[in-house]
């Protein structure tokens, strides 16, 4: 018995009935047992039988796992690098062969091979490449040459069918790619290249210094519907000058692929998440009842970029650091700029119920169109609190809904900064409601600045500077 | 040149195991001094016709070896240890049939107890990402698709400071297949996804089955057919519960309600699809990956182990295989049949509802994801009404929880099926009902909304009312 990672007897080959148990599946001359057998000699010469994971595609190799007796995946159709790929980092020190044929390669799983070249995790490809579909039955390849008949390409290939796929010298165009070779089987010669390649793509995956493929021109004399030498010479004489040998790439590469073990730490990940320990300090006398007893409704409206959206959060977040629950639904256009934006808020005493506010106690308005569209469906006894910078008609509502006009905008432009109109329009909402007392929303806002602290200060000045014009109003 | 010969001698030489040469000749053209020629008996095992070796000027250069396809076809051994082929005991040469290797073991989770943290204020798909990493989660695949991407983004920014793995993917094709390696290798894996993207991923979810692997898919539902909206949907219910690829597939499906939940079942997702060697599909809705609310953490986090049955890519797991191809129909018969068993088992043990106010109830409202919410708030107005209302919501839409509804059946007056979907949630209900041969089904009626439109509170009671009055 020779040294190589054969398992000895196929069990998975048909149970090991019959021949099946020591014979392969291919057709006679077939060179898929070939690469099969240099693959296994390398695996046994580099000595990483235990650490190789081979990944069998879909095509005439679609058993190689019958064969090789190593961690065997059998992947779906083109997909045999994203399966690789998942395999490789899940386990860093495993050593993942993706072995694929033309069809699975070049036509299916293009986007697979091309993305993971590019990408360059250490991965050893094997590409058997014979022109044709084998398992299927000849159908065209990708790679099958001009003029050649197959069974869908029943008249010769064409223009109209395409030109064969020249995937060595693709992949060598990416960046990920270290070592890219073409090599055949066709004489005792070519035979030797072969195999030192294969030994040389699992080489560069074992030094860690990156992405590896073999192209290997390959016969099917079933499909090609010659003899095993009259394929042997059809590989040479057509399939050479079009896909020419040799390396296409070889990079100087220095190891780099490295992967830490994944980190369990609780502490690590509680910090990561931002979880705090301590509660935040509460200033609120109870829940805010006056406004409704158990489920308070809000809306904040207006363009993207308005932060409508912020100020939702933080109401929010002050609810949640009161004790009470609280949601949250943002809701917009697919522009990040410039479209509109709802939030609709509820806080609630114990539990938020349904989270959205058709009918709302409070809105924030921050354009007319927003005002004009949900204004009117403020429940009787709320509050609207627009910008008066930019609304200076409000429409008339219902007698029992409170108007509050503040000028969120010249307030923001007068501080300096636009974008803190958000936050002087919550200073609005705190006077004008009571809703939180006015610490429990600085506390949000200074929670919610602790990695930008330098902006604190303004938010303060605008949130105040917001409460102060609903004080004015009424006062007036 | 004596010295030559004597290295000659020593080189080992070919025989051929006649049944396990093909006779295919390649070999012939590979030998140098044409020793090997076709040969022109058939052999009456294998019925094609071996090759014929003769050792007479044979220097035992090997390129005939090198040269057969075969593993076995041809053999090498030393000139005075060729062994006579046609005495050679096959099964002595070849050894046993199964090879001796140590079974695996199992290298169980463990559960790494947390302190007290404050509620996080998160929205839901942030929650479903840190309930994926107190799953043990540290590899995530994916492709950006709105309304899911912020769970993604998560992801992103937290896994390389957990020594975890981001890998976005050419596609969602791509996608799956990662996981599928990754799932492979025994390691939990997820994607968020939404609802384009996950029809892409159907293909792999039924690989993922077939080869009994986990994973958790966490689908933020949108609007659809087609590129459809962002906006929240149901309408992938269909998809997950009788529609993950080809195949018989089925995979447990859960509806969270809430951010908390998007943390909690994500957390239970990956215990799932572990103990039952098989995907887990969230079906969340674009509100719900939206939705900022309250999170309260769990008490431990898992660290993963290894299963016995992963393709890890190392000594102990080397004799595994994942694959999903059985050529021979008993084989992929019996194959269905342990899937049956399984869905079986998922049936019998994991469905999961949650009931509202249903003990008393005349009028159940049953509903999903974010629809449950409006339900919620509307099952309360309704009591307050005096109206006997209830709220039945499967958080496993498959398994249907048929096991918890089955003894309201008998005082329920009226179901109402609230849902974002064109009777999706519907169809699960009623196939479970009649699965369970139940005979007392009450009137289904039901309150629907597509395209981004969830139904609200108000239609809701509307829809109870208007019935009321036309029952009167």
């Amino acid at each position: 018995m020779s040294d190589s990672v054969f398992y000895k007897t196929f069990e998975r080959h048909a149970h090991a009935q019959g021949l099946k148990g020591h014979a392969t599946h291919y057709c006679p001359g077939c060179g898929h047992g070939l690469v099969h057998k240099f693959l296994a000699e390398a695996i046994d010469e580099l000595g990483i039988q235990n650490r190789t994971v081979a990944i069998s595609p879909v095509g005439c190799s679609v058993f190689m796992y019958y064969y090789l007796d190593v961690g065997n995946t059998q992947a779906a159709h083109g997909r045999a690098p994203a399966v690789a790929i998942g395999h490789k980092v899940a386990n860093p020190e495993s050593i993942v062969v993706s072995y694929q044929g033309d069809g699975d390669l070049a036509s299916i799983g293009l986007a697979e091979i091309v993305s993971a070249a590019q990408l360059g995790i250490p991965l050893s490809v094997v590409f058997v490449n014979n022109a044709i579909y084998g398992m299927t039955g000849g159908q065209m390849a990708p790679t099958t040459l001009m003029d050649m008949k197959t069974s869908t390409s029943p008249w010769g290939r064409d223009r109209l069918t395409g030109q064969p796929m020249k995937m060595a010298e693709l992949i060598a165009q990416l960046d990920g790619s270290v070592y890219v070779e073409r090599v055949a089987l066709y004489d005792a010669k070519q035979r030797t290249r072969a195999k030192k390649a294969i030994r040389k793509a699992l080489q560069m995956q074992v030094e860690n210094r990156g992405f590896a493929f073999v192209e290997v021109l390959s016969e099917c004399p079933t499909h090609l519907k010659l003899t095993p030498q009259e394929a042997e010479n059809w590989v040479r004489d057509q399939m050479v000058p079009i896909f020419p040998l040799g390396v296409k790439k070889e990079l100087e590469a220095e190891p780099w692929f490295h992967m830490n073990k994944p980190n369990f730490d609780p502490q690590t990940l509680l910090q990561q998440i931002e979880a705090a320990a301590e509660a935040s300090e509460r200033f609120s006398p109870g829940f805010p009842a006056h406004l409704h007893p158990e489920d308070i409704s809000l809306k904040l409206a207006g363009s993207g970029g308005d932060g409508a959206q912020t100020a939702a959060m933080l109401i929010t977040r002050a609810a949640i650091n009161e004790g009470f629950d609280s949601t949250h639904i943002p809701s917009y256009g697919p522009e990040s700029r410039g479209g509109t934006s709802y939030a609709d808020v509820h806080v609630a005493k114990t539990e938020v119920l349904s989270p959205a506010s058709p009918n709302p106690h409070v809105l924030i308005a921050f354009n007319a169109p927003s005002l004009a569209k949900f204004g009117p469906a403020v429940q009787r006894g709320g509050a609207v609190i627009y910008d008066s910078s930019v609304i200076s008609e409000p429409p008339k509502l219902d007698a029992g809904v409170k108007m509050y006009g503040v000028p969120f905008t010249q307030i923001a432009l007068d501080l300096g900064k636009l974008l803190v109109k958000n936050i002087v329009a919550l200073g609005a909402l705190q006077a004008a409601t009571n809703i939180f007392p006015a610490d429990t929303f600085l506390t949000a806002i200074r929670s919610a600045l602790a990695h930008k602290c330098s902006l604190i200060p303004l938010n303060e000045e605008a949130f105040k500077w917001g409460q102060k014009a609903v004080a004015d109003v009424n006062g007036r | 040149m004596e010295q030559t010969q004597a290295k000659t001698r020593e080189r080992p030489k070919p025989f051929v195991l006649p049944e396990y040469c093909k006779g295919c000749g390649r070999c012939i053209e590979a030998c140098p001094k044409h020793c090997i020629q076709l040969g022109t008996e058939i052999n009456p095992e294998s019925g094609l016709v071996p090759v014929i070796i003769d050792l007479e000027i044979c220097n035992g250069c090997g390129l005939c070896y090198m040269a057969c396809p075969e593993p076995y076809g041809l053999e090498k051994a030393l000139v005075e240890l060729m062994p006579d082929v046609e005495e050679l005991d096959r099964h002595a040469y070849f050894g046993d049939s199964k090879p001796e290797r140590p079974q695996p073991q199992p290298i169980p989770d463990t559960a790494v107890p947390l302190p007290k943290m404050e509620p996080l204020v998160t929205k839901g798909s942030y929650a479903s990402a840190i309930g994926a990493l107190l799953a043990g989660c540290r590899h995530f695949f994916g492709y950006p698709i709105t309304p899911s991407t912020e769970g993604a983004e998560l992801m992103a920014k937290l896994l390389p400071k957990l020594d975890g793995v981001f890998l976005q993917a050419v596609s969602e094709v791509a996608t799956v297949n990662l996981m599928y390696g990754c799932g492979g290798a025994g390691l939990p894996c997820m994607t968020f996804t939404s609802s384009p993207g996950f029809s892409l991923m159907l293909e792999g979810v039924s690989y993922m089955i077939g080869a009994e692997l986990p994973g958790v898919f966490v689908n933020v539902m949108r609007g659809g057919p087609g590129l459809g909206n962002i906006g929240p949907e149901q309408a992938d219910i269909k998809l997950a519960c009788r529609g993950l690829g080809h195949g018989n597939t089925h995979a447990i499906t859960l509806a969270p309600s809430s951010p908390q939940e998007m943390l909690d079942l994500t957390m239970l997702s990956f215990q799932l699809a572990f103990k039952y060697r098989n995907p887990v599909v969230i079906l969340a809705d674009g509100y719900l990956g939206q939705m900022t609310g309250r999170v309260t953490l769990p008490d431990h986090l898992i660290r993963p182990g290894i299963p016995e049955w992963a393709v890890y890519g190392d000594e102990m797991h080397r004799g595994n295989l994942i694959c999903s191809i059985q050529l021979s129909e008993p084989d992929l018969e019996q194959h269905n049949l342990h899937l049956n068993k399984k869905y079986q088992q998922m049936i019998a043990n994991e469905q999961r509802a949650d009931l509202y106010y249903c003990e008393d109830a005349e009028i159940l409202i049953v509903a999903a994801n974010t629809p449950s919410r409006m339900a919620k708030g509307a099952v309360q107005t309704l009591r307050e009404q005096g109206v006997r209302a209830g709220l039945f919501r499967p958080v496993t839409i498959w398994p249907f929880p048929i096991e918890a509804l089955r003894p309201l059946l008998s005082q329920v007056e009226r179901i109402i099926v609230v849902e974002a979907s064109n009777g999706q949630l519907e169809d699960e209900l009623r196939l479970a009902l009649s699965h369970a041969e139940a005979t007392n089904v009450p009137r289904i009626e039901h309150v629907r909304h597509f395209g981004g439109v969830l139904p609200q509170q108000q239609e809701i009671i509307d829809k109870v009312a208007s019935s009321e009055m036309l029952m009167a």
